[in-house]
């Protein structure tokens, strides 16, 4: 494998965790934003349901991922990028992956000091992590919202880079993580 | 006739009272008795517990006829280990504390089974009274006796959830109880 010259393209794998993964995330943002606004009651729970129960299998897709991910080589970053712009998509990405366990994670703990369990699709309940603890819910509530908005804004620079590098730099950086195109070979 | 309806009224009314004596009184000890429900709630369970209830039993193995458990519960003193759930449950919608702030229950007959006794009462929740089945263990102790076991009645049956928490798919119908009363004798 190491004299192996890198791939032109992300496998149907990686794409296919690239998007389901990014479909879950914007249904957890609809979903959580939503049931924040709304009084307690059967509706904020039933929407939370369904959250805590998606946020369950990000988590369990981040670990696949992340497998997948340390035994497949991706894509090379294009030549022409410059050696900060390579060091900035890099830290995107390292980011992505720890929000992607941190998210799910907080919102776990959160639900147990709560003492709320969490169901996965009312197939089967997680363990609490943590006992009851209204400090602690407290505190884990504020870090899972914050950390929700670096998200929206790591996901928005994420998806403006991808475009830039599509119509600005002309080059295959969207393409490659796209099913159903092709990539140019590397010049 | 008449005298004989009167003989007839005397006969029952000692036999009644011989009864009565032949099983022994109880109250439960406050401090280590435990009265607990488990709910179904967002597709994980959830327990709580009575803090305050009472249990008045009259209780004989042998003389099952005029043995008796009768327990008031105190709603207000629902405990789910979150305080936001408690203030929910007492509100309106579900057991409307403000307006039946009692729970009672009294069996109606008990019987012997295999694996101790059952019986058949009335349970009086949220205004409505309904006839539930619980088993139970009786366990005669140095001073006084152990007596615990299980119920299930569902929770619409007594209005328990108006509004939005007639749903099922959040909030299960079916609740368990379980109850373990450590008996003193009556003073």
């Amino acid at each position: 494998m190491p004299n192996q010259s890198p791939p032109t393209r992300y496998s149907a794998v990686a794409q296919g965790f690239h998007w389901l993964i990014a479909a879950l995330i914007v249904v957890q943002f609809t979903l959580g934003w939503t049931a924040e606004d709304l009084p307690i009651g059967a509706r904020k729970l039933a929407r939370l349901d369904w959250h805590k129960s998606f946020g369950m299998t990000i988590l369990m897709l981040a670990v696949l991922r992340l497998l997948w991910r340390l035994f497949n080589r991706p894509p090379e970053l294009p030549a022409g990028m410059s050696t900060i712009e390579k060091q900035l998509a890099r830290a995107t990405h390292v980011l992505f992956y720890v929000l992607l366990f941190v998210m799910p994670l907080t919102g776990w703990v959160m639900s147990s000091a709560k003492n709320f369990s969490v169901s996965w699709f009312h197939q089967f309940t997680w363990p609490n992590l943590i006992g009851p603890n209204e400090q602690a819910f407290d505190v884990l509530r504020t870090t899972h919202d914050t950390l929700s908005w670096l998200l929206f804004a790591l996901a928005l620079l994420h998806i403006l880079a991808a475009l830039k590098h599509h119509f600005w730099h002309k080059d295959d950086v969207l393409k490659r993580m796209l099913p159903f195109t092709k990539s140019e070979k590397r010049s | 006739m008449r005298n004989i309806y009167l003989a007839g009224t005397a006969a029952v009314l000692l036999g009644a009272a011989a009864a009565v004596a032949a099983v022994a009184g109880y109250t439960s000890d406050a401090q280590q008795s435990r009265l607990e429900f488990v709910g179904l709630q967002a597709g994980a369970e959830f327990k709580g517990v009575f803090h305050k209830f009472t249990a008045d039993v009259d209780f004989a193995p042998d003389t099952l006829a005029s043995s008796r458990i009768d327990v008031q519960i105190d709603m207000n003193s629902v405990d789910s280990i979150d305080k936001d759930r408690d203030a929910t449950i007492r509100g309106k919608d579900v057991f409307d504390v403000a307006h039946n702030p009692t729970a009672h229950y009294v069996t109606k007959s008990i019987t012997k089974t295999a694996a101790g006794f059952s019986a058949v009462g009335a349970l009086t929740l949220r205004g409505v009274t309904k006839d539930v089945p619980i088993e139970f263990q009786f366990v005669p102790a140095a001073a006084g006796a152990k007596l615990s076991g299980s119920a299930k009645l569902n929770r619409l049956d007594f209005g328990v959830g108006q509004g939005d928490w007639k749903s099922t798919d959040t909030v299960g119908d079916a609740v368990k109880i379980n109850f373990s009363l450590v008996l003193k004798p009556k003073g």
